[in-house]
């Protein structure tokens, strides 16, 4: 193999090579082994398996603490149930690294962590509710319809179960009408988070889950059957993702193993990049920041979205390092991009593990912060220049994170970083 | 090891001229800093147009056509805007968009309820919201803001914004022209962004498909096509002033500017036939929708037109962003849109 010099000096010899002829330039032999990748790709697979096993667990886990709220509604079942959620929340937030780039997780997440939701879809909201212009859903509350018109349909909600539920999802075309998913269930967890920018979550109370006499809400019946169905349809929905993951079965998995290495690896670093650039920093915390707009919160029901960033990182760090921490403390571990990158550019390697441990760190300042009672959507707040200093740093620190995930990609041959794109007319 | 490198790359490099050198360094000069100090022109022009309207000394038609000049410089900037402007929250200064929940209208009656007489001070402690010309064209012209009854209302948040576009510009115009500023980054290599012209021609590159691909976000996003097929017309950019489609058309323009340049770049007659194929078939079929693309959402009979825009948006992006790139052997990289 080539020292590392070397295969610099080749690298920048070809460039200038380039820079005198017209002609594209020749495509270099891959700079990693090709064997040695095939086993990443397989780990990478491990890993996206124990994390939707961890996710699966612990939606059953939340439905075991959901119904112990249905059988006694009172606040401590609830702050059990809200516990149970805040749990569940771990390991799926550090499967959303896998979302993009495998276009099986993509298509299957809306229904799983749809969001933002216009949530008077579901329930009842505050008068000053902010629905989206022109969304005929925006009011629907379907717990207290028995039936509803959208245009010229007229849907028949009388029974509330799965397909009913994972049907009214994007109703009217509507994509902020999120009927299923964690942010339904977070929503009727917690209900509307009325503080704006100022301290305090959502305030629901246990008694909107009562029957009889101390029934707050109404239509509880209705409420406790939706968020009973809607839990299970989430059991549901993790179960299949697991089994796309399992190995040696026809399923997705298998058409991973079966790809080109470089596809492979390209999904890999894709999902990296996506989450850390565009949907995290961008979507999930540029666009609250800037609006000071707390509806643009991730978990805006429950303020656990400090969390939910924290993990959405270490997503990207557990594909990188080809580590994850199960939910029962286990460590697993195996071949890495880091291992690859490191075989030809260690400095490198070492860089992006630094970036990685600085987003980290600038991810745990937004944990600390909540932990200490400021919240996301008071760092967002206007006029709050500090918040907006420690949401600025965890921005910056994915930014510079993603342009050495590039390099990273370039190490391994890979330009084109978009699977959906990077094979069109090869 | 490193010496011998230095070595030979200084002989290299005397031993060709650099094309690319030479394209990026025309780019910097000849496209990107002047539709920069464009912007910042029609800038002064609507905050002079504003002064005047809300004086009394101009019809309403003087301001809505400066505005228009405004948002058409703006929108043909947006695939030119290396460095400094798409850094940190600029940008978002400028325009809010999408702004699905009408945050715009909202949170500019709340500032205006709390600052009966607002100052520049106060517009500039409040949100990118409020800021930019996304809050202009709604005073300028939703209904609901009435601006020829309410000029009293309306015109310190006007002229505020129209100020602050215009400070915001001529800050960006600063850090190009300032020395070590973005134009020696982009002519004079190695810097502390580029380490060559590939790569800062890689970054113009990078910025220009962004700008394409928010194209193709600003089109399928009325036509509903996060949404199941069902239109949205009010996520239309421009929905209020119905200029849509007038700044699709600027923002083509813009990204042809630095295809124009990188053409003689690119050997393959073939790829260079399809790209300048690609841009004049999107031209001709956006100067070819009949109403604003608001109006043109709701109606299903369009459906084929703006389908058939929408490919031809889609086939060039993914020739520059794929073929082109991999012919000049650059890697585009993330752009703010991926994880959408």
């Amino acid at each position: 193999m080539l020292s590392r010099v070397s295969t610099g000096g080749l690298l920048l010899a070809s460039l200038l090579l380039s820079a005198c002829s017209d002609e594209p330039a020749a495509t270099p032999a891959p700079s990693y082994d090709e064997a040695r990748a095939r086993l990443v790709i397989n780990h990478y697979a491990d890993l996206a398996l124990a994390a939707y096993s961890d996710a699966l667990s612990e939606a059953r886990e939340l439905r075991g603490q959901i119904d112990a709220l249905l059988a006694q509604p009172n606040e401590q079942t609830l702050a059990a149930a809200r516990q149970a959620w805040r749990d569940a929340r771990v390991p799926y937030m550090q499967t959303e690294v896998f979302r993009f780039g495998n276009a099986v997780v993509d298509e299957w997440e809306g229904q799983v962590n749809a969001w933002p939701l216009d949530e008077g879809l579901i329930d009842y909201v505050d008068d000053n509710y902010q629905a989206v212009m022109g969304n005929p859903g925006a009011r629907a509350n379907i717990i207290a319809s028995q039936s509803l018109k959208i245009g010229e349909q007229q849907l028949d909600l009388s029974e509330l179960n799965a397909d009913l539920l994972a049907s009214l999802n994007e109703l009217g075309g509507s994509e902020v009408n999120v009927a299923t998913g964690y942010h339904a269930i977070e929503f009727l967890l917690w209900g509307q988070d009325l503080n704006g920018t100022d301290a305090g979550a959502g305030e629901r109370p246990a008694t909107d889950f009562a029957i009889g006499d101390n029934a707050t809400g109404g239509h509880n019946d209705r409420r406790r059957d939706y968020l009973t169905v809607v839990t299970d349809l989430l059991i549901r929905d993790l179960e299949a993702m697991v089994a796309e993951w399992q190995p040696g079965q026809d399923n997705y998995r298998a058409e991973l193993a079966a790809d080109s290495v470089e596809n492979g690896l390209r999904k890999m670093l894709f999902g990296m990049g996506s989450l850390s650039l565009g949907e995290l920093a961008g979507e999930r915390m540029k666009v609250a920041l800037a609006a000071h707009s707390p509806e643009d919160e991730h978990d805006c029901f429950s303020d656990n979205t400090h969390f939910s960033h924290f993990y959405n990182a270490k997503g990207i760090e557990n594909v990188y390092l080809g580590e994850y921490q199960r939910v029962n403390g286990d460590t697993l571990s195996g071949p890495s991009l880091s291992d690859l990158v490191a075989a030809s550019e260690p400095q490198l390697d070492e860089a992006l593990k630094a970036d990685l441990d600085a987003s980290e760190a600038a991810l745990q300042a937004l944990v600390d912060s909540a932990a200490s009672g400021v919240h996301f959507d008071q760092l967002i707040a206007p006029g709050n220049a500090e918040g907006a200093a420690i949401v600025n740093g965890a921005i910056d620190a994915l930014v510079e994170q993603t342009t050495r995930i590039e390099k990273a990609a370039l190490v391994l041959d890979i330009q084109a970083l978009n699977p959906d794109t990077a094979n069109h007319s090869f | 090891m490193q010496r011998l490198i230095v070595l030979i790359t200084t002989l290299m490099l005397a031993a060709c001229s650099n094309p690319r050198q030479e394209v990026t360094v025309q780019l910097a000069n000849q496209v990107l800093l002047p539709a920069h100090q464009q912007w910042q022109s029609r800038n002064a022009a609507l905050l002079d147009s504003t002064r005047a309207w809300c004086s009394g000394d101009q019809p309403l038609a003087s301001l809505e056509q400066a505005f228009h000049q405004t948002q058409s410089a703006w929108s043909r900037l947006q695939p030119l805007m290396v460095g400094p402007l798409s850094e940190g929250n600029r940008s978002w200064q400028v325009q809010f968009w999408p702004d699905k929940r009408n945050m715009v209208a909202r949170q500019t009656e709340d500032l205006l309820n709390e600052f009966a007489d607002l100052t520049q001070l106060q517009l500039e402690g409040a949100s990118v919201v409020v800021q930019g010309l996304t809050a202009f064209e709604y005073v300028l012209f939703d209904e609901q803001a009435a601006l020829s009854d309410n000029r009293g209302r309306y015109c310190p948040l006007l002229t505020g914004i129209a100020r602050h576009q215009l400070a915001l510009s001529n800050e960006v115009l600063a850090l190009w022209q300032q020395p070590d500023g973005m134009l020696e980054t982009l002519t004079s290599f190695p810097n502390g962004r580029y380490a060559n012209a590939d790569e800062a021609l890689g970054g113009i590159l990078r910025v220009q498909v962004t700008g394409v691909d928010t194209l193709k976000k600003k089109l399928g996003t009325p036509m509903g096509r996060l949404n199941s097929g069902v239109p949205q017309p009010y996520q239309a950019e421009a929905w209020r002033s119905r200029h849509s489609t007038e700044n699709l058309l600027a923002a083509l323009e813009g990204a042809q500017a630095v295809w124009e340049r990188v053409r003689s770049l690119v050997g393959d007659a073939k790829l260079v036939g399809d790209i300048d194929a690609a841009y004049k078939s999107v031209r001709d079929k956006l100067a070819a929708l009949p109403a604003p693309l608001m109006n043109m959402v709701q109606d299903k009979a369009n459906q084929p037109q703006l389908q058939s825009l929408y490919a031809d948006l889609d086939a060039l992006e993914n020739l520059q962003q794929t073929d082109l790139a991999r012919h000049l052997g650059i890697q585009i990289g993330f752009n703010a849109n991926d994880g959408d």
